[in-house]
């Protein structure tokens, strides 16, 4: 049997279903260190850069990162030299990619969602925007604006108003009902909802007694938080039926790549996993492949809300 | 630093030797893309290859010595990832990704003094060795807590050793820049030394003080909690002079001036 891995959101067409998760590859700088032609077997079906703001971030005070079981917590902070920097060094250069780019972008303020879609809206190397809800709010006190399904209406309008582009808004898992909060983006006007980012979290050292981590708190990656994250999936995909859903939270294997896909996502999105290998999505896709073809499911399209049937 | 980006590879490498060293395991594989480019100074992601997802992550570790086709690293095991490095039995396999970062610049003149703090010595016998090979003179000072925690003097073949231990347990009593001011005094019409230090970080900013005060350069590796190593994550980033500068591929060796330190 012949499997078809091929996939689409919307306008976007996706020659199989594993994207990479934002802030988890850095092609261009991987580009540099990995032996060459790394674009040329770029495991990806797509690629979205690290999330940019309006303004440049310096990003939280190390310690970042601290390694739980079987996750990761980290304290990144968004750091980013900012759209305008992105658009004029990084762009071009990710435009040689051979597949569709996907540039994630974040407000320190509700209109900055706007201004960012705004600003990427004239250049057609972008095949899509996601808008990352989950970024320290400045107006909210550091709190971020996809906790609260108003401001994420908000949000979500100005980048709609501001861009024709495929609208891809990516939510927090922390929050009482991720429901509502995609509903209202959809409300909004968003295309597709990607789940999850982190989970809040935090570590102390075991010596110590004392947070690990600079900024004290961080959030939660990796296959420690895959129920999460195939919950929000599920329950997202059942109520929002037709708008597609990125699936995301511990990826590892073609194995949970079949299980997000069946929960209800269109495609996936690989993060830590990519830390432990950073070719790891091209052993997932080949994975996935075959699991496909051992179950006799013949196309993304059938298997994706399996689980729901 | 800015030895010329080397491409790194990703290799399942089988373990050929785990010895006891001092308190650390010496753990030998077969690497041999590694073996033929890594510098001193350059580091690896190291994991044991299998599914297990505890450890989740690859760890940094320094290429502590090349031998024809193996690589050797030197494992202080302080955490879950380290211990599982350290019980790599013969025939197990280690996922590797390396060589990794920038490693020292040797193309300075002049004697070279070699500063360590315990498990900093591990990426310092190689550079000892390579700037011996140069010519230039090396005298090394290797500060460990206390004796049972001293690496063998051997490791820096024919260099000027002084060994230091905090509770005097062996070598002389102290800390390893104790005697760095003096080393650096040296002679009149003498070129000045060039420092080389790794260890904890109280110590490369003590090398730091000493160096910006004695107007030598320094090259200090820096160590950070680290994810990809690859500059993906932006998680093991130091305070520069200017911005944040990520250890894995502005590092981890750094010119003392371009650090900011407290
Ligand atoms: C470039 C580079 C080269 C290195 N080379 C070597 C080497 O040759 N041999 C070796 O044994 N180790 C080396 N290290 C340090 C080693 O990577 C860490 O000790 C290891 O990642 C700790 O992981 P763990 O799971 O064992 O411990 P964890 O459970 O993560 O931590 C145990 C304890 O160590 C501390 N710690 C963790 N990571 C670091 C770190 N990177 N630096 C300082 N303290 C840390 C923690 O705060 C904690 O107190 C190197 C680090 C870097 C960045
Ligand atoms: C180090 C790190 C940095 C991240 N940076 C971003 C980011 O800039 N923007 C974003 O939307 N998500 C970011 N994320 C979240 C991931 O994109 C992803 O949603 C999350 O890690 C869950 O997937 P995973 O378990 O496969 O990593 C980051 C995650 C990690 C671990």
């Amino acid at each position: 049997m012949e499997v078809n891995l091929k996939t689409r959101l919307g306008p976007v067409e996706l020659r199989h279903p594993v994207i990479n998760a934002s802030g988890t590859f850095d092609a261009l700088s991987a580009d540099l260190v990995l032996e060459a032609d790394l674009f040329d077997r770029f495991p990806f079906s797509a690629y979205i850069p690290k999330t940019v703001t309006l303004r440049p971030r310096e990003g939280n005070k190390p310690p970042r990162l601290y390694e739980t079981a079987a996750g990761l917590l980290n304290s990144i902070g968004l750091a980013n030299g900012g759209i305008d920097a992105f658009i004029k060094d990084d762009l071009p250069r990710l435009a040689r990619l051979p597949v569709p780019v996907i540039v994630s972008v974040a407000g320190e303020s509700t209109d900055d969602y706007g201004d960012c879609a705004g600003l990427l809206e004239a250049h057609p190397e972008v095949a899509a925007i996601e808008l990352n809800v989950s970024c320290p709010n400045i107006e909210l006190g550091g709190r971020s604006l996809g906790l609260d399904p108003k401001r994420t209406h908000r949000a979500v309008s100005l980048a709609r108003s501001a861009t024709s582009k495929f609208l891809i808004v990516k939510l927090t898992p922390n929050v009482t009902d991720i429901v509502e909060i995609a509903a209202a983006a959809a409300d909004a006007g968003a295309d597709c909802i990607s789940l999850i980012n982190t989970v809040h979290g935090m570590v102390l050292d075991h010596w110590s007694l004392k947070p690990v981590l600079g900024h004290i708190t961080g959030g939660l990656s990796g296959p420690a938080i895959k129920p999460v994250a195939i919950r929000a999936v599920f329950l997202v995909s059942q109520a929002l039926d037709g708008l597609p859903v990125i699936g995301m939270g511990g990826i590892t294997t073609g194995q949970n790549a079949l299980e997000f896909l069946a929960a209800g996502a269109a495609a996936v999105a690989v993060g830590t996993a990519n830390f432990r290998n950073p070719l790891a999505a091209a052993d997932i896709v080949s994975e996935l492949g075959g699991l496909m073809q051992e179950r006799g499911i013949g196309s993304v399209e059938e298997l994706t809300g399996l689980a729901q049937k | 630093m800015d030895a010329g980006l080397i491409p790194a590879s990703l290799c399942e490498c089988p373990v050929v030797e785990n010895r006891q060293v001092g308190a650390y395991r010496q753990v030998s594989f077969v690497a041999p893309e590694i073996a033929a480019l890594a510098q001193p100074g350059q580091f690896m992601m190291v994991r044991l290859a299998g599914e297990s997802l505890d450890p989740l992550l690859p760890r940094p570790m320094g290429v502590h010595d090349v031998d024809s086709d193996l690589v050797k690293m030197l494992v202080d095991p302080v955490g879950k990832g380290t211990v599982a490095l350290a019980g790599a039995a013969v025939g197990d396999r280690l996922s590797v990704l390396g060589p990794l970062g920038n490693g020292f610049d040797l193309e300075g003149g002049g004697p070279a003094v070699l500063v360590a703090g315990g498990m900093g010595a591990a990426p310092l016998t190689m550079l000892a060795g390579a700037l011996l090979t140069r010519g230039r003179e090396v005298s090394c000072l290797l500060g460990f807590r206390t004796r049972s925690q001293t690496l063998a003097a051997e490791l820096f073949q024919e260099a000027d050793i002084e060994v230091l231990t905090e509770d005097g347990s062996a070598g002389r009593q102290g800390l390893a820049c104790d005697p760095l001011p003096g080393l650096l005094d040296g002679q009149p019409g003498r070129t000045k030394p060039e420092i080389f230090a790794c260890g904890p970080a109280a110590m490369l900013a003590e090398v730091a003080r000493i160096a910006r005060q004695q107007g030598v350069r320094a090259q200090v590796s820096v160590a950070a909690h680290m994810a990809c190593g690859i500059g993906s994550c932006q998680g093991c980033v130091v305070k520069g002079s200017a911005s944040y500068l990520k250890v894995c591929t502005e590092g981890p060796v750094f010119d003392a001036k371009d650090l900011e330190w407290k």
